[in-house]
């Protein structure tokens, strides 16, 4: 802790200061979990009833409105939660400063990009159906 | 800082068998750490053999009857013996507890080994540094903060609101729960950890106290509070059965009450 510097302990218990931040990411990971107690039973019931069906029954599945909003509710909530998730899981386990931001960079990026490439998917079925 | 192996000159390495005491005829084998940085080199584990039939009953009973009858060398910390002061603390048989509390009747059959507690530099022996740990502890100022001027004669309280520091006053800052949490270990040098949490909440629900939103503003933080991420260990270990995770999310709990 001290690495051959002269700081005193009091220096080092303070570092920084307090960020007054952390209470926002808080209660959005305990909402988000919330909104997947209800969205992810529903995922799951459904996926187990599709066993077996094909692209045209996805289709026609995805085409009602209800089903369509609830998989993007379902995708959102997840990957909102995830990235909140690993982003605690890197300020955990990764300390040099630099590959710290690039990988919460990285996190943020990856999970937009897969929610938007599941938003459009679920909307390209649902626009597929005729809606 | 994550560091999943030990780092070079750290990894104990198999030390001394002492001889075992004579004419004993209920013997118990100890393994306990040493390090000295006088001598340099690897800390090692040293054995030792115990009559328990001279021993008494707790850890620290094994630990004095080693040092005045068979290595005068080993150091370690002690003082009231009876689970006041804290001193003693250390890692009994992989949990962090108080040697002077810790029976041996409480431990499984086999070794006992002994170390100090984890994640924190060693000074010799059981003798863990605590510089951070107490630094720690301060900046949470565990001390009454008021704004009102000082009453002629004291700061009133009701029996009901002194009771709300039961579980929380009667921390010995023995440090077992702080470093006996991962979180801890990763980030300890920025997690301010549950002793100095449970510290923390004990002055921000102290009736009497008058810097609830200044104690609040110093702990919102991702790594000093938010840390935490409720495993437990702190509250498995307590060798007084308090319950720093339950006081951690407890402060949690007031961030949101303040900002919704």
């Amino acid at each position: 802790m001290s690495s051959g510097k002269f700081t005193t302990p009091a220096k080092n218990a303070r570092g920084l200061g307090s960020a007054k931040s952390g209470t926002e990411h808080y209660i959005r990971q305990r909402v988000s979990a919330i909104a997947l107690i209800f969205l992810v039973p529903w995922f799951m019931f459904s996926i187990i009833n599709a066993m077996g069906a094909g692209m045209d029954d996805a289709q026609a599945w995805a085409g009602q409105p209800l089903n369509a909003i609830l998989l993007i509710l379902t995708a959102g909530a997840a990957i909102f939660h995830m990235r909140l998730g690993m982003q605690v899981v890197i300020e955990d386990y990764i300390e040099k400063t630099g590959t710290r931001s690039a990988l919460l960079i990285l996190n943020s990026f990856a999970c937009i990009a897969l929610f938007v490439t599941v938003a459009l998917s679920v909307l390209k079925l649902w626009i597929g159906a005729g809606a | 800082m994550v560091q999943l192996t030990l780092p070079k000159g750290s990894a104990p390495k198999k030390g001394k068998t002492w001889p075992k005491p004579q004419g004993a005829t209920n013997l118990r084998q100890f393994k306990i750490y040493r390090y000295s940085p006088d001598e340099g080199g690897n800390p090692r584990w040293d054995t030792y053999w115990v009559d328990m039939d001279r021993a008494g009953t707790m850890i620290l009973d094994v630990l004095l009857y080693i040092k005045n009858n068979v290595d005068p060398t080993l150091a370690f910390r002690r003082s009231c013996r009876e689970g006041v002061c804290g001193s003693c603390a250390m890692n009994i048989d992989g949990q962090n507890t108080i040697a002077c509390t810790k029976g041996f009747d409480e431990l499984p059959g086999g070794v006992i080994t002994i170390a100090p507690l984890p994640s924190q530099p060693v000074v010799k022996d059981l003798i863990p540094d605590l510089t951070n740990f107490y630094a720690q502890h301060a900046y949470v100022q565990p001390f009454l903060k008021t704004v009102t001027p000082e009453p002629e004669k004291e700061w009133k309280q009701s029996e009901e609101d002194r009771e709300e520091l039961n579980g929380l006053y009667e921390c010995i800052l023995c440090a077992s729960c702080t470093t006996s949490c991962p979180s801890y270990w990763w980030n300890g040098d920025k997690y301010l950890g549950p002793a100095a949490l449970l510290q923390a909440y004990r002055w921000l629900i102290d009736s009497r106290d008058e810097a609830t939103g200044e104690r609040l503003d110093d702990l919102e933080d991702p790594f000093k509070l938010y840390r935490c991420h409720t495993i437990m260990n702190c509250a498995q270990v307590c060798p007084k059965g308090l319950n720093p995770a339950k006081a951690i999310a407890k402060i949690k709990h007031m961030m949101v009450e303040r900002v919704s």
